[in-house]
Parts: C-alpha cells; structure tokens; sequence
C-alpha cells in the first residue's frame, strides 16, 4: 500500500516545499482549512494555527524544533462532532498518538480529517527554543539550521542545551499511523522530500494531486535505525535511572517534593481528557477539621497536601494512554522530571495489557475491555 | 416489596428449590422453603466448580429487579428474601385439603442451638468429645457431633448432630451466649417402660436408652407391667412378643384398655413377626426384630418420642406444593463388587472426587490418594456406574455424569498444570447439551484428556499402591492400566424419601421411582396442586433444572392466581419513613455488649467516647440478638431522632434481614442502617489482648459511622413499568409463553412472521412416548386465538425496538408495510428454529435419501408404507458435532429411535441400521434405545474420521460403512436412507437480537445471561429467551423453558412500579467528558449515551450497583450512591487511625 511521492525543493529549503504542498491542497479545494505549527507576528512564537487562506501559510512552518502545546488538544477540539467538508492536520508524531488516544476515549474523531505527520527529529523546550530562535536571528532560519545539522550528523545540542529529554528517550519518531507523512531521515533533499502515505485515504490524495510515485530513498532504512538505537538506548537509561530513584514511597515523595500542585502537568497532557480534573473537584475539599487530624497524627503535615496522591492518581488513570510527549515536564515550573516517571511507569502499564498507547484506533483502552486469562503470573490462571 | 394473597410451599432447599421460591417470592407471592438437611443449598454445597465455566456462579440466580429484597451475597453461603420463609432441618410429614387450600404440618428436626444466640465462634466444638464422619465431605474427613452443616455458610450457625450427641452437656456449659439447649430434661421426663422376660436384653435396652437420656423402667413379666402401668407416668412402652404367662399381644390389650393413647412397640424375634404384625392391627405402633441394633432402637425410640410430644410440629395453609427434594447419588456400595469401591480406598464416587479436589476438602485441594496421601499422577473416570443398567433398575441415562466427569478430568489437568493424566472410559459421551461438544473437545485437543470407547471389566490391585483396569475397547480387545485413582461417575436415583413423599402426596411415580408427570409437562402431577421442579423430576444437569424449577414456579403461579392470587394485596404499603434528605447527618450507634461478655473483652467506655469525638450519640444495650434487646435499642434510637443508624453488634447478615423492621420502627430507611461487626474482633482464641480488642472495635465502628456520616440521604426511586407483554415467534413456546402470561391477565402481543402459528408442530406427528403433537397443536393454537388478553399478529415483523426493561417501545411491520408501535414492559423471544437442509450424503440426489421430519411426513401420509420396505438406513449427526455447526441438535437421537421404532412396530422384518458416533439417548430417552436394541435395530457406531459413504445410481442407495466390531466395511442397499441432520436457529434472529439490544452465539443461537443460572434470561434485563432459537431441544423441553421465560418476565409484569436498588450508579454531568468508557465498563448494558441530550444515561433497574463505571471514569463523574470518593476518604482515614 505505501506509496511515496516526492515534493519539490528549492532553495534546499524543505519548510517552503511544505508551505507549497500546503497551498496546492488549500487552493485545489481538497480541504476546508489547514492546522499547522505558524511562526506568529510576536517574536519568536509557534502556535497551532487554523488556515484557511493560502496567503496566509507564509509562517507555516511544521519543522521547527519546538511545539509549546501538544496540539491533539486543539486537534480534539476541532473535530470532536462532524463539520462541513475536510480539514488537514499537520502534527508530530507524539501528537498523532495523543489524537489516536483521544479518539478512543470519544473525545475527538478521524473521519473528515487528514492526518499529515513528519519525521521528528525532536524538540526544545519552550524555553530553550526562545534562546535557540534568537540566536538564529529569526525563526525560519533556525529551523532550517536545526533541520541541516540534525540531518548532517551535527547533533541537535546547542550551548548549554539540547532537545527534550522526552525527545531523546522517543523510539516513536516515525509518523506511522498518518496519513501522509514526510520522511526526512535518509532522504537527500536536493532529490526532493519524500511524501509518503500511509493510508488508503493518503494514497488517494497523492493520486489525486497528480504526484509522481518514486522509490523511499536508500539512506533511510539505515538512518531511522541508527537514530532507533540511540534513542531506545537513551529511553533504557533513563527507565532504569528513574526507576531507581522512585523504588520506594520515601524516594517517590522526595522525587516529587518540588511540586506545589499547580496541575500544569496534567493542563498540558494531551491525554488528559476530563473536563474538569477530580483533584479539583469537591471529592479533595477537605474539612478544615481534617487537615488538624492529619497533622495531629504524624505532629506535622506537608501543605498543600495530596501532591504525591495526585501524580499516583494521574498515573492510573492516564499511564495507558501516555505517548511520552514531555509537555509535562514542559510545563512545570519547578522542574520535576514528571515525563520520566509517566514514562517509566507507563511502559509497565503498557506492556502489562500488551497495550501501545497511540498504536492503533482498533486497539481498545485496558481499562474499557474484560478478558477473562489475563495476569497469569498474579491469578496462577484461577479467577 | 407488596406481596399478593397467596403461598406456596417449598420442599428442597437446592438450587432448584431456590430458584423456584425465588421465582415465586419475586412474583410477590409468600413462600416457605424447606430442607431436610440442616443447611441449604443441596449437592451444591459441595461443588466448587459447574462446567462449562468452571466457575460457581450460583449467586446469579439472584434478583436483578428489586434485588434489595434478597440478599446479595454468595449464593452458596446463604439466602434470604423478604418473602420467603427459610426452614432447614425441616420435613413435610402431612398434607390436608385441596390444591388452592392445603393444610400442611411441618416437622422441624431440632438443631439444639438457638441460630439468634449462636454467634459461630466454635467454642462448642473446642469441648465436643464426639468425632464423626463429615457427610460435607463425603466422610473422607470428621467433624464434632456440634458442627456447621455447610463450613462457608454466612451467617454459620452451629447445630448439633443428636444421633451422633453424647449429651454430655459440655458445649452446653461452654456457650458464651447461652445458645445450646441439649433439651436433656424433656428427655429425663419422658419414662419408657421395657417389658422382656430375658434379664440381659432389658439391661442392654435400659443402658442404651439412657444413655440417650430417657427415663427407663423394666418389667420381666406382663403381669409386672401392667402393675408398672397402673401407677401411670409412663410414655412408652417396648414389649417382648414371647413372655412365658401373658404373652405380648395380651399385654397390650390390657395397658390399651388401661391407657387407650398408650404408645406400644412390639419386640420380636424373627419366627415370631407375624404376631408383631398382628399385634400393630390391634394398637402396636411399630415393631423391632431382635437382635437389635443399638443405634435404630435408639432412633425409633427417639422419633416416638418426638412424635408423641408433636415436637417442632407446625400446621399451616399453602395454595399449592412445589416438590423440589433434588436426587441421591447411586451408592456403588449398594451393589455387589462395584469395580472395588470399598474394597479399595482409591476408587472414589464422583462426589468423592469433587471434596478431593476442593479447597475445602481433605487435602485443601491437593490431588492425593485417599489410601496412602500419596500424589495422584493418573486417574479413571467410569462412566455409567449406576445408571444405563437394567440389573440396577436404571434404564435411564443419568444425563450428567458425562458432562461432569469431564469437568473433573479438566480440573485435575488445570490443578496440575497438565501433570496428572486424565482418562475417561465410556460408551456413549453424551454432550447433547449447549456447547457440550465445545467443551469435550477442548478437553481432548487443548488439554489431553484421553476419551477411551470401551467396556471395563474390573478394577484389580495394581503396581506400587495403584489399581489395574482391566476394559476392552471398541474393537473387542482387552486392555490393562494402571491408574492411582478411579472415579466411579455415579448416577442419580430418587432422593432418599421419596417413598413416603409420593405417599403423602398421592402421586404415582415411574418404575425407576421418579415422580410421574403430565404429557407435554415436566412440573405437572396428576394431583393438581403438586408440582415436582429441577432433578426430583428426574436426570437434570444444572441450567435444565433451573428452567424446569421456573416451569414448577409457573405452573404453581398460574394454579395460585386462578385461585384469587393476584387480586388483592395483604401486607401493607412501603412504610412511611421520616423525610431526613435536609438534614445535617446526625449518627447513633447502638452497641451490643453481649451481655457484657464484650464489654470485658474491650473497654466500651473508650470506643463510646471515640464515636462521641466523631459526633455520635453511643448507647449501649445487653444482647441485641434478642427481642427485647432490638425492641430496648430501637427505643433509644426513636427518642433520639437522629437520622443516621450505626448497630455494632455480631453477624451483620443476620440484621441484614432485620434491617426493614427496624427501620419501619424507627421511621428511618434501612438504607442509612448500618451494622458493624464488633464481635468477630473478641473471638476466643484470637488473643486476650484488651487494647487490641479496642482498637480493632474502634476501628470498625469509626469506618461505618464515617459511611454514614457521608452517606446520600436520597431513598431510591421507583420506576413506573408497563405491564404489557410482547412475544416474538408463535410456534409452541412464543404459544405457551403468550398463554402464560395471558392467564396471569397481562396485555400480551404475539408476532408471528409466516402465515399461521404452530411453527415445527406442523411436522410433527407422534412423539417417542406416545403423545401427539397435532392435539396439542390445535388446543393450544385455539386457546392462544381465543385468549381475550393475547393480540396474534400473523405476518408481522419486528423492525425496530428502544427503551428499557419495564417501557420498551417496540415497532412492527405488516405484511403489506403498514407499521405498529406497541409499549410493553417486557419482551420474550421465541423465534425457534428448523431442521437443516443436509449438504451432504447425496441428499437431493435421489428421492430414496430423506431426513428425518420428511420421513416422518411421508409415513403420516402414506407416501411410505413400512410393509413395503425391507431395509432403511438411518445416518446420525449429519452436519452435526462438527466445525462448523459443532453443536448436538439432541432431538435427532430421539427422532431416529421413533421412527425406527415406528418401522419396527408396523413391520417387524423391516432390517433397520442405525450408524450413530454417540447414541445422546439422555435421561429417560435410554429405556428407547434398550426397546429399539431389543426391537432388533442394528446400531453402528462410526468415526468423524470414518464416515459411512453413499452411492447413489438409478435410484438405488448404496451406503458403505466401517463395522468397528468386524474391523471391515459393510455395504448395505437400504430401501431408504434417512439422514438426521440436526436443528438450525431461524434466520433472522440474529438481526432480532441486534434490535432487542442482545446477542446470539456463534451458531445463531441467542446468547442467555449465563447458561446454568440464568437460562432464559438475557444480560439486558426485561427481555428473555425460550425454544430452540435458545438452543435445540424437545417439544416438553421448549414448553418448559417458555414457562420457566414467562414465570421470570412475571415476575417484572406483577408490579405497576419497581425499585431501583438502594445502590445504584449516578452521573455527574457538568463533570462529564462523555468518553463512554463507563459503557463499555458495564457489565449489565444498563447505560447508554443519550446523543440528543449528550449525556450519559442510567437505566436504573439494570444497573446492579457493581462500580464498575466508578472504577472506569477518571474524574468520579461517574459515582456510586452510597460509595462516594468523599465517604471512603474518610473511611479509610477512620480505618488507619486506629490501626496506624
């Protein structure tokens, strides 16, 4: 079924290849409108963007090595019931996962929409990436300067920092499940930039654009293994790191110390789907009475409280659907490696129900289906 | 719940019993239930595991509608509904009157433990010098003559055993709460007078009698006793027949003449009974034959005893009679050399088996040989023992043991990881029932259980502690192996009492002794009024005697209602209780001290003024457990006015049941009653620790009066129902559904899709015994048409459904399109099935090759005439019992031996062949086979991998089969070859299904709730199944289940509102994100996504308050009422700090 076609460059520029291909779909009507990462007129910003004139793509700009939300949230929120004709999403691998997660828990739907994914060659945070921009000078060339040294084995480090955490642990920077994704490892973009589609539905849209079918370039099979290796291997360190460091409910209450229960973890969690989060609801309206007994029993007690109960509620709750975006660890202020524990915790989880959050639609959540043999090594195969 | 005039009375406490009760007690009908055996629940009790699940699942049989009226706890603990009455230890012993009006007298065996006192903490049994064998399991370990009938039972209380009792009084003396009453003093009082010139006969009588307590007096002569009975006192006599001077049968004339009521039993030596016999025509009660048997004269002396005094004698009237006495297992031992059991440790019956295999068992459920506890590496199963066997008077197949036998052999796989070998012998492996085949075959294929076809001829001592089977196989030969364990799959028989029951009701009984019943009807007896349910009917696997045991139901429902039943109500209206929803929650707690046998265990004073600390009002009582304790704590609790109830007592089970009383009187709903258990802390041997006690006391109660204090105010609301009926399919179960119903004056509608209503019935025209099914065509079809309460719609479809159990909404389609929406409140479907259409065999090549129903159709028009035939050929399991219509059709056995018994009977030359892989001559099928295996039908068992071969040219047939005895294939030239070819379900019921909301299996047969305990019934409440669109089956069989449908949709229908339980899910909405995972979570699809109003909606008489959705929903938009985040918060809070 996969097909690949080959978008022009110019200029060695793959961003306004994109921008093109973006506006060949807006202008020959194959969609309503275009959410894409824009560079916005304030200094330095990339925001998700809704376009529907193709004048207006001129910011468009999917590569650049940062996204200060996860946009399967607006993506969520665009979709969540049918509308008139057909939008095209531009996302990064980790957000297409988020939005698979999503469509299962019926917060958002698939149909009427064109999923168009890329290679991910990672992120900054939102902080770093400022320093990164201005450096540059503007934002388009950073991109373009971060896109040639990834691409030129020149490493993403910069100064003091490099990407995310969460992006040198991700093994998922392949667009797989999109509809048409852009393949940039291994490809030589002098040839042009490789579009390949994934789905029926990309197919056809290649099809109908006329796009010529040519052959996935030599280098990539080699590049997106090399790039596996490094990344598993960094993600296996850093399970076992963490691992380590929260073995007990001593060193877990340490490891989260520094949290003051802003809930801006759980604010940028794509996956974190309710509408209102029960932490702030009246089931944690404590009586003022209580906290006295509490701090009774033990002499002394932490404020705000029910910090460490809330990173474990999160876990149970959303470790199935976590995609290891880092957005938690983006958001918070007071730098607690939330992403390393979700993701430690979450590949457990995971691997517990044979479950891969953001695999597959088919794939349904552990907690929503009942199998009658499962956790052997707990039941001894009696239930 | 409001109740109905009317009763039934009970008698067998097993599953079908229960299910029966239950049926009724659901309808609002009052039942009384009862069982001989000191605890309830039948052979159940004693299995752990039912194919095909091999789980329990007992306690599915348990009300989903209006299910705070039972209990909701494991079935195989115990039971209570509001309307039944609960007796064990208890037999009928006398019925009076007429159906709709009988007078029955009940006789209670005495427990000697008061079930209020007895709070079960075993200090009984610590001084208890007696040591018997442990009837629970199976003997194979003891008990003390004070003991718990069933050691899981919840609420446990202990009952003496009086034939084992020493009376020595010591667990008398022991019991903390005084529950144990040996009744030693009405026995002391009780003076028996033995009469016998021989001096060590009188001094043995007298040690015995004793020792049991009696007052003995002797006489060595008539002459002496007279005098003795002229002094007056005495209560018994037991009299020589043979006294030099005045023989026996003078004596009694004189002491009658004396005493007139005198009780007399005569003592006799044999040449003398007939003067024994004769003296019971002149007054005698009974006679004893020397030499004597300690233990019966010591029995007949002690039932004389109890009946003179009418002891636990209780009259009362019930409408009708519903005998559910269940079977007893054929005892090998009552045989001569049954493959050495008893001769041999190691060879088991199968109930022997199950308490082997059980947790609860000798070994805690390790697979060890009784004889030496060595580990079992290989085990026989013998099918048959008992049944199949015309020497035994059992020409029946048991029906079960097949099925039993397997589930035993696939457990001792699954126990043992596949290490134990497991082999069953057998002749026929009879998987007649849903799914079976399945079954058997994932016993063989995935697990290895060996199936070997063969005839075993003993069981000698083996190698190294094991035993040697000796058995040929199909082929004539004779074989050798050893195994560690033999199971004997024994049978069943009529229950011990069965005589005296069939007696006492006057019921004519089989000559294998089960009772008789009506043609087309497995519950009905000659006697009107007296119905038989589940296996005392005879041979019945679990799900079959749970259908049967609600067509037991439903035909004593319908004999009830013509009686007046349901026209008016008698208890009195849902009491009024105190409106508390505004409220701030104000708790009581009333703590039982025990007569202050707690309050030294623990210091009540501390825990008072830890609850006072939490805001509680504390008051103490003496003993709760009594009238007057309840009566004194429901004083204190009225004159407090607090809205909130916390009872710290024991066994809270028991006030479970009390919790409706005692909220009527203090005008506050059960469901802000709790009971904590706060005597289970301060058993005896748990420590004396007193701080201890305390803590863990505080701890109970501060976590319950947290509940409470967090509990929703809001009582549970009750939901109007539509008391319409709809039923879907008009052959003879959609029939005898819509006519049941009907009769009980509910709307009923009944859809038909073809032309007319009858369905099979048309093809049927004589039924194995004799019956036939034209008559009860047409009296059924013309009671149905003229029924004023049921609207037939012949032609008409089902198009469309929504709504849930008591309002669904249903639409029809006509024949010429025109639409009808019709409002029922429950919905049965009955869409049957039909024969399938052979593919095979060369069916349609030629018109010597029919099936079965065609050749049924041709005798009964004369298109064959059986003097015109010379040979016919009969090809069983055709399509069948094979992927992928791998399921017995269990008719075509039977359809197969009629017909050939029909040929047979007009034509005795005729050479009839059978080629058959299992003969399914189930139940009472089998005395069939024996008449056609007499009648001289030849039998020939073939192989799936060997199947018989058909030619066909100019006509002719030629089948060539493989005659496993010869080891060489046979030709045969049959005038007629007729192939059985099994049941399809109807097309369209799978679309039906999706309409309804339920599903069918991967046959297209519907998908039931759960294949043993809830049959008929769908997971989506309010809509039911009955007939073969369920799952192949007889005319009787599809009647009975339509009956057992109709009983249990009555059961919705016998209301104009229902309740919803007092635990029941909510959703928050404004905290809502609609993801639906809560829908997918539920087990009883009793929520639905309302996409109009966007939200999610509960229907609230599904829903069974299981927190599933809680569970699910990450934000608590889904609760539990009852079970909010809040109160568990605090309750654990309350919980660990006592404890941390």
């Amino acid at each position: 079924m996969a097909r690949t076609a080959a978008i022009e460059v110019t200029e060695g520029n793959p961003v306004k290849a994109l921008q093109e291909f973006f506006r060949t779909l807006l202008e020959r009507g194959k969609i309503e409108a275009l959410l894409v990462a824009r560079h916005l007129p304030v200094r330095n910003a990339v925001m998700p963007t809704l376009v529907t004139d193709p004048q207006q793509l001129a910011g468009a700009d999917p590569l650049a090595p940062v996204f200060p939300i996860n946009a399967a949230k607006v993506v969520s929120r665009l979709t969540r019931k049918p509308f008139e004709g057909r939008v095209a999403v531009v996302l990064r691998p980790c957000e297409i996962r988020a939005f698979i997660e999503l469509v299962k828990l019926k917060q958002g739907r698939r149909e009427q929409l064109i999923i168009i994914g890329m290679d991910c060659l990672g992120a900054y945070g939102n902080v770093d990436y400022l320093r990164f921009a201005a450096a540059a000078g503007d934002g388009s060339s950073a991109t373009l300067d971060f896109i040639r040294n990834a691409l030129e084995g020149r490493g993403t480090a910069f100064e003091d920092f490099d990407i995310t955490t969460a992006c040198k642990a991700c093994e998922h920077f392949v667009a797989e499940s999109a509809d048409l994704s852009f393949e940039l490892l291994g490809a030589t973009l002098g040839e042009g930039l490789p579009l390949q589609a994934n789905t029926p539905l990309g197919e056809a849209l290649l099809g109908e654009l006329g796009l010529a079918s040519t052959r996935e370039p030599a280098g990539r099979k080699e590049a997106v293994l090399d790039l596996l290796a490094q990344r598993t291997a960094y993600r296996d360190r850093m399970f076992a790191e963490t691992a380590a460091a929260t073995s007990d409910l001593d060193k877990l209450m340490s490891y989260l110390g520094h949290c003051v229960n802003c809930y801006n973890c759980r604010v940028a969690c794509p996956v974190c789907y309710c509408r209102e989060c029960v932490f702030t609801t009246d089931v944690f309206d404590h009586e003022p009475a209580q906290f006295l007994r509490w701090a009774r029993k033990k002499g002394a007690l932490k404020m705000p409280t029910d910090t460490v109960f809330y990173h474990l509620t999160r876990l149970a709750h959303m470790s199935t659907a976590c995609v290891g975006c880092g957005q938690c660890s983006n958001a918070c202020p007071n730098h607690v490696p939330v992403m390393e524990l979700f993701r430690t915790i979450a590949a457990g989880t995971q691997r517990a129900f044979d479950y891969e959050a953001g695999r597959s639609v088919e794939e349904e959540p552990p907690l929503s289906t009942f199998r009658e043999k499962e956790f052997f090594e707990v039941t001894g195969g009696k239930d | 719940m409001k109740n109905k005039r009317g009763s039934a009375l009970v008698v067998g406490a097993g599953i079908s019993g229960m299910r029966s009760a239950l049926d009724l007690a659901e309808e609002g009908y009052r039942v009384t239930l009862i069982d001989k055996a000191p605890g309830l629940g039948g052979t159940l009790r004693q299995l752990d595991y039912q194919f095909p699940t091999d789980h329990c699942g007992m306690c599915k049989m348990l009300p989903v509608v209006e299910r705070d009226s039972a209990s909701q706890y494991c079935l195989r603990k115990g039971f209570f509904h509001e309307n039944i009455d609960i007796m064990a230890a208890t037999e009928l012993v006398g019925i009076e009157g007429e159906p709709g009006k009988f007078q029955v007298t009940l006789r209670h065996q005495p427990t000697m433990v008061d079930p209020e006192r007895c709070i079960g903490c075993a200090a009984c049994v610590t001084v208890c010098p007696v040591e018997v064998p442990d009837e629970f399991n199976a003997g194979l370990t003891t008990r003390k003559a004070v003991y718990l009938p069933v050691p899981h039972n919840v609420p446990n209380h202990y009952v003496v055993d009086p034939a084992a009792c020493s009376r020595c009084g010591e667990c008398e003396r022991v019991c903390p709460t005084g529950a144990i009453d040996l009744q030693l003093e009405a026995r002391k009082a009780f003076k028996v007078l033995v009469v016998d010139d021989e001096l060590v006969v009188r001094d043995s009588i007298k040690e015995w009698l004793e020792d049991a307590g009696f007052q003995v007096e002797m006489a060595e002569s008539g002459v002496e006793a007279l005098e003795k009975l002229s002094q007056g006192g005495c209560s018994l006599l037991l009299l020589d027949v043979k006294m030099p001077g005045m023989d026996g049968v003078e004596v009694l004339k004189n002491a009658r003449e004396m005493h007139p009521d005198l009780d007399v039993v005569m003592m006799t030596a044999y040449a003398t009974v007939e003067t024994a016999v004769e003296a019971m025509k002149v007054g005698a009660m009974d006679y004893l034959m020397k030499p004597f048997d300690p233990e019966a004269l010591v029995a007949l002396v002690v039932n004389r005893y109890r009946k003179l005094l009418r002891m636990g004698e209780q009259q009362f009237e019930v409408g009708a009679i519903i005998l559910a006495a269940g079977f007893a297992n054929f005892d090998p031992a009552s045989a001569p050399d049954t493959y050495g059991y008893h001769t041999f440790e190691n060879v088991v019956t199968s109930i022997e088996y199950e308490r082997l295999m059980s947790g609860t068992g000798p070994h805690g459920g390790k697979l060890l040989r009784p004889e030496d506890s060595q580990r079992i590496r290989k085990i026989a199963w013998l099918q048959c023992v008992g049944s199949r066997n015309l020497h035994l008077n059992a020409d029946y197949c048991s029906s079960v043991c097949c099925m039993f036998s397997i589930k035993e052999a696939l457990l001792a796989k699954e126990k043992s990881d596949g290490q134990v070998d497991a082999a069953i012998f057998y002749m026929d492996m009879r998987t007649f029932g849903k799914d079976f085949q399945r079954y058997r075959e994932r016993a063989e294929r995935d697990y290895g259980v060996r199936f070997i076809r063969s005839r075993v001829h003993s069981v000698e001592a083996g190698e190294a502690g094991c035993l040697q089977l000796r058995y040929s196989d199909i082929e004539g030969r004779m074989h050798a192996e050893d195994f560690d364990l033999v199971v004997l799959a024994t049978g069943q028989r009529p229950p011990a009492g069965s005589d005296e029951l069939a007696e006492l009701c006057g019921v004519e009984r089989t000559p294998s002794g089960f009772f008789k019943t009506e043609p087309f009807s497995f519950s009905r007896t000659a006697k009107q009024g007296i119905f038989v349910s589940g296996s005392f009917g005879g041979l019945r696997d679990i799900s079959e005697s749970v259908i049967q045991a609600g067509s037991a139901a439903f035909a004593a429902s319908t004999l009830l209602h013509a009686g007046g039943g349901s026209l008016s109500r008698v208890t009195d209206d849902e009491p009024a209780y105190r409106d508390v929803t505004r409220d701030p929650p104000k708790v009581a707690a009333a703590l039982c001290s025990c007569a202050g046998d707690l309050a030294r265990a623990a210091d009540f004073k501390a825990i008072a003024q830890k609850l006072e600390g939490m805001g509680l009002e504390v008051f103490l009582t003496e003993r709760m457990c009594t009238r007057e304790g309840l009566d004194e704590a429901c004083r204190v609790l009225r004159e407090s006015r607090a809205n909130r109830v916390l009872l710290g007592a024991c066994m809270p089970y028991v006030y479970q049941r009390k919790l409706k009383d005692l909220g009527k009187s203090i005008g506050l709903h059960p469901f802000l009653i709790e009971v904590a258990d706060i005597r289970t802390p301060a058993f005896p041997g748990r420590g004396e620790d007193r701080a201890r006690v305390t803590r863990e006391i505080a701890s109970v109660l501060s976590m319950a009066a947290s509940r409470l204090q967090g509990i929703d105010p809001l009582p549970p609301r009750s939901v109007p129902l539509s008391r319409r009926a709809l039923v879907v399919g008009g052959g003879i179960a959609g029939m005898t559904a819509a006519l049941g119903i009907a009769e009980h004056g509910y709307e009923v509608d009944l859809i038909e899709r073809s032309e007319k209503l009858g369905g099979n019935l048309h093809r049927l025209y004589r039924t194995l015994d004799g019956w036939s099914p034209q008559q009860l065509l047409e009296q059924t079809a013309a009671a149905v048409n003229k029924h004023p309460h049921i609207s037939v719609h012949l032609e008409a479809r089902v198009v469309h459904s929504e709504g849930q159990v008591g309002r669904f909404v249903t639409t029809l389609e006509h024949a010429g399109g025109a639409g009808e929406t019709i409002e029922h409140g429950v919905a049965i479907l009955a869409t049957g099935g039909s024969e399938a259409k052979p593919q095979e065999y060369g069916y349609g090549q030629c018109d010597a090759i029919v099936t079965q129903h065609e050749l049924e159709d041709q005798l009964q028009r004369g298109q064959v005439a059986p003097g015109d035939l010379t040979s016919v050929v009969m090809i069983q399991c055709v399509g069948s019992r094979e992927e992928p219509r791998n399921y017995c059709s269990r008719v075509c056995c039977a359809a197969a031996l009629k017909n050939a018994l029909y040929l047979k009977e007009h034509n005795p030359h005729v050479e009839v062949y059978i080629l058959y892989r299992d003969m399914m001559a189930y139940g009472f099928l089998e005395s069939y086979y024996t008449q056609a295996r007499r009648a001289g039908v030849v039998f020939i068992q073939y192989q799936v991998a060997a199947k018989p071969r058909v030619e066909t040219a100019n006509g002719a047939v030629t089948v060539t089969a493989l005659d496993p005895l010869l080891q060489r294939e046979i030709a045969l030239s049959p005038d007629l070859l007729v192939l059985s070819s099994g049941i399809v379900p109807s097309n369209g019921n799978d679309e039906l299904a999706g309409i309804f909301g339920v599903t069918v299996n991967r046959d297209g047969f519907y998908q039931e709730a759960e294949y043993k305990w809830r049959p008929v019934e769908f997971l989506r409440e309010g809509v039911f199944a009955c007939g073969i669109g369920h799952s192949p089956r007889s005319i009787t069989e599809s009647m009975a289940m339509a009956e057992a449908a109709s009983q249990r949709a009555l059961s919705i229908l016998s209301r104009e509102r229902t309740m919803g339980g007092s635990i029941t899910a909510q959703v928050r909405h404004s905290l809502c994100s609609l993801c639906q995972l809560c829908i997918e979570a539920c087990p009883y699809g009793a929520r639905r996504y309302d996409a109009e109003d966007e939200v999610i909606v509960i229907d609230e008489l599904a829903c069974q308050g299981c927190g599933a959705c809680a569970a699910v929903c990450p934000n608590s938009a889904s609760v539990l009422r009852g079970y909010r985040d809040q109160q568990l918060f605090s309750m654990l809070d309350a919980a660990l700090e006592e404890l941390f």
